[in-house]
């Protein structure tokens, strides 16, 4: 049994776990971060989404049902998380384009638009229209990128195929990080005898010099050179992922990887300890405050079974939307599956409602009432309500 | 225009059957089919070749045609059977006295029974719940519908039958009381041409009495709904049956790497209207876990339900009324063909065709039964080594499809549908359910530009609004999380959604 007492514990690694965490250590507090293995974050195009329903992010935020947890987050505190966001990425070398007063266009890998709000500096030139002249280079083999999708859409595009002889992007995103691999690949990108406007990639221009990359492209093919996010595994979701996570490092946080949290240790109106277990070794982990960012159902936060939705390290009350004929909508597209609502219901403070604990704070996807897709309510959510809790835990110290 | 002796209305197993007979008997012919081969019962059955022991004791006459067929099929189909053998098992409580009748039943019909204590059982099956009676190994296999459905297929084409998925008869030509041909729709592109024959033979299952009003005719229909559960692993490598008068979910096949459990047994109206209930599944996860009691925690991946055509029957539990099949002459040129079940699907086919010869006075004697199925050489089983081979290029990570395979059905068939290649291929039948590869499978067809750009995302569309009708009835646990992702990948990242709100 572990007997080191940290100030605060979090749980899950995703943006909204890794956010308030590098928050609470960067105020001196002692923190350490638990998880199961990497967080979904890893598998998403890396974008970050506010409220993507409108053209204007913060318009729709103000526009969301009246139960919807973001109005748990003043416009202030909103802003505040971007501008954060986008401080602290551009000095990891992840420098990030947008603001929350403007919604974005992303085109996506089957031609179509995903409306967002921050972009990676390799999607910042990413068309707005189905008009604009792209030319797509793919790579030979590559299994989750169709250039025909696109093509089908997009009236002025072309395309070509690249043979890097590997065809993973995980194995194509580390060859352009080596110089003379970039270089066979601006000679053979010259003859193409390119006449668009812009050059298309699928998101495969490396792990840690993507920007970089991407500007050398440009620079010697004159002309716009962006991104178009994969399905996963997914290069934008894992840059990501690593800048965050050598922020909250940075920040002096610890991490506790491959770190399932089982259960916790509670007494009077506080959270003691959480259970962890490590390659089936039982531990756990004092604190005086706990942040819990698990995430929903595919993070692990919550678990549905037959019978019901539950969480299961404290045992908090779900939300959990009807019974389970009524999780699911008829219609796949309708976004109005009652499912995406369950999660936990928490108060101004960021603290479940209708449970005991004094010294739980939980922000994230676990949230109920979010409807992520429905809503566009992806990372910024993550990063404003991690924000929040943050301060709240903050407060309550005071 | 097409003129033909013998149109065949329905690509299950009974019209495949019809098609492959004809052929060997050397019967011009034309099969005309509204979806892709097996895509109604056929396709929505446990694949369960009967030993007969399920019937023994209710309709001991299908019972022995059971039997019979499934000797003859183990031998013609060994590419398309697995003979797994298979288990009766008795639990605690189940009466003894059933058991004595179905012993004697099997005894005096000629099913080889062995009676096996549950140490012997759980030998054989490890999986099986441990405190079971005991259990009567039987001769049970497990049969591919697909591939059985194209297996008899290739006969015909080899001796030059036609065919036509994806059309739709939309009337029977009448002239003087006979009936003359059909006129058929392209249901991709509305296409409508006549086709001429001699004889109408309506294999339609579910679908029978709306094709033979077309003709002025009527069949006398129960229709009854099965529905069942698949597992994400092969639980059992036999099948397992309850040792009980029939009921809810008392069946369990394996099948390749998944395990099927079933049935429930309701009357419908519709067969173009059925839908599961939540409790039909839990009472088949309920039943399926008294047997072997993982499946109460093992990933459901899909639950779908089939439409059984019974003859009409006065009985009101249609589990009652007779799995024998029936030939009705409706003296106007037209039959049908109803009733039966898949492992009786050969011998229908026999006598179909024997009513044919004989009215029209013909001599020659059918030879299905010996004859093994053709195009058996191209498959061989589970070939996971040499699937393995080609690792790079696997477009389904869980059926081991590689992306040559899903090309050359491509090719073979000019088909726009990924439904039309899971069945020839298993693509997308495992654990994810298409989620994964049915965008590669149409990103190849984008590829060799077969999708038109209108095509293109509604056949992705099309694809998740079908495969979801199927999976959202089992959505929990784990299978849970990974829908959610395939959601976001589809919703999230590729924006599919919003796609919808332009149009």
């Amino acid at each position: 049994m572990s007997i080191i007492e940290y100030d605060v514990i979090v749980i899950g690694a995703g943006v909204a776990g890794l956010t308030a965490g590098t928050l609470l250590a960067e105020k001196g507090l002692k923190v350490a971060l638990v998880t199961s293995g990497e967080p979904t974050a890893c598998l998403s195009t890396g974008c970050i989404d506010f409220c993507s329903g409108k053209d204007n992010p913060e318009e729709a935020i103000a526009g969301l049902p009246a139960h919807h947890p973001f109005h748990l987050v003043t416009s202030k505190q909103i802003n505040d998380a971007a501008d954060d966001f986008r401080r602290k990425m551009a000095r990891a070398g992840l420098s990030y384009w947008g603001d929350t007063s403007r919604s974005r266009l992303v085109l996506s890998a089957i031609g179509t638009f995903k409306t967002t709000c921050l972009v990676q500096e390799t999607m910042q030139a990413s068309p707005q229209n189905e008009q604009e002249k792209i030319h797509i280079v793919t790579f030979a083999g590559l299994k989750d990128f169709y250039p025909g999708y696109i093509i089908a859409r997009l009236k002025n595009a072309s395309f070509s195929t690249f043979d890097a002889g590997i065809s993973t992007t995980m194995g194509i995103a580390s060859l352009f990080e080596d110089e003379s691999f970039l270089e066979t690949f601006l000679l053979w990108l010259e003859k193409q005898n390119i006449r668009e406007d812009k050059i298309a990639v699928p998101a495969v221009l490396g792990l840690e010099s993507a920007a970089a990359i991407k500007n050398k492209i440009e620079q010697h093919m004159e002309r716009p050179v962006f991104e178009i996010p994969t399905i996963p595994p997914s290069m934008p979701g894992r840059r990501l992922f690593n800048c965050m996570k050598d922020c909250f490092r940075r920040a002096g946080g610890v991490i506790y990887w491959d770190w399932q949290a089982t259960g916790a240790e509670k007494s009077g109106r506080v959270i003691e300890a959480v259970f962890t277990e490590s390659q089936g070794r039982p531990n756990s982990l004092n604190a005086k405050a706990f942040v819990l960012a698990a995430g929903s159902f595919v993070g692990g936060g919550l678990r549905a079974d037959h019978h019901g939705i539950s969480e299961n390290i404290f045992d908090l009350p779900v939300l959990t939307a009807g019974k389970r004929r009524e999780w699911f909508d008829q219609d796949y597209f309708s976004l109005n599956h009652r499912i995406s609502r369950a999660g936990i219901v928490v108060d101004e403070s960021f603290r479940a409602v209708e449970s005991p604990w004094d010294n739980l704070y939980i922000c994230g996807a676990i949230l109920a009432h979010v409807e992520a897709l429905k809503n566009g309510c992806g990372h910024g959510f993550a990063l404003a309500t991690a924000r929040a809790a943050a301060e709240s835990l903050l407060e309550t110290r005071r | 225009m097409i003129k033909t002796d013998v149109i065949i209305i329905g690509g299950g197993a009974t019209g495949c059957g019809i098609a492959r007979d004809l052929a060997l008997r050397g019967i011009p012919h034309c099969l005309i089919e509204k979806g892709d081969y097996a895509a109604g019962a056929t396709g929505a059955c446990h694949g369960l070749l009967h030993s007969g022991g399920r019937y023994v004791i209710s309709d001991p006459i299908s019972a022995r045609e059971c039997y019979d067929e499934n000797m003859i099929l183990r031998r013609i189909g060994e590419k398309c059977v697995e003979n797994t053998g298979g288990l009766f098992v008795r639990l605690p409580g189940d009466s003894k006295i059933f058991r004595e009748r179905f012993l004697r039943s099997c005894d005096e019909i000629g099913i080889p029974t062995e009676v096996i204590s549950s140490t012997r059982a759980l030998e054989l099956v490890p999986a099986l719940n441990p405190e079971i009676e005991e259990a009567i190994r039987v001769p049970d296999c497990s049969i591919d519908p697909f591939r059985l459905c194209m297996l008899n297929m290739k006969t015909s084409q080899l001796k030059g039958g036609l065919s036509f998925t994806r059309h739709r008869v939309i009337d029977i030509m009448r002239s003087h009381g006979r009936c003359t041909g059909v006129k058929v729709m392209d249901t991709g592109t509305g296409e409508q041409q006549e086709i001429f024959g001699n004889v109408i033979v309506n294999a339609t299952g579910a679908w029978a009495n709306a094709v033979a009003k077309l003709a002025g005719s009527e069949v006398p229909l129960t229709l009854s709904k099965g529905s069942l559960v698949i597992t994400n692993h092969r639980l059992t490598d036999m099948v397992i049956n309850r040792l009980r008068p029939a009921s809810d979910g008392d069946i369990i096949v394996p099948n390749e790497a998944v395990c099927l459990a079933g049935t429930t047994s309701l009357a419908v109206e519709d067969p173009d209207k059925i839908s599961i209930e939540p409790i039909e599944v839990d009472t088949i996860i309920g039943e399926a876990g008294r047997m072997i009691p993982h499946f109460n925690r093992t990933r459901i991946i899909r639950a779908f339900s089939g439409v059984r055509p019974l003859l009409k029957s006065q009985k009101l539990d249609s589990r009652e009324i007779s799995r024998g099949f029936q030939i009705i002459d409706h003296q106007n040129g037209m039959y049908s063909i109803v009733g039966g079940k898949l492992s009786t699907f050969r011998l229908m086919a026999e006598k179909m065709v024997d009513t044919i010869m004989n009215a029209f006075n013909l001599k020659k004697e059918c030879e299905t039964a010996y004859q093994p199925l053709d195009g058996q050489e191209e498959l061989s089983g589970y070939p996971l080594s040499k699937r393995l081979a080609d690792m790079k290029n696997i477009v389904c990570e869980c059926e081991l499809v590689t992306r040559r395979d899903v090309e050359k059905i491509i090719e073979q068939t000019r088909t726009r549908h990924v439904g039309d290649i899971s069945h020839r291929t298993r693509l997308g039948m495992g654990p994810c359910q298409g989620g994964f590869c049915t965008f590669r499978a149409l990103g190849i067809m984008h590829d060799m530009e077969i999708l038109s750009p209108e095509q293109s995302l509604g056949a992705l569309r099309d694809f998740l609004q079908r495969r979801f009708r199927g999976i959202r009835h089992a959505l929990w646990g784990d299978q849970l999380r990974e829908e959610q992702l395939v959601e976001y990948i589809y919703l999230g990242i590729l924006a599919l959604g919003h796609t919808i709100e332009h149009h």
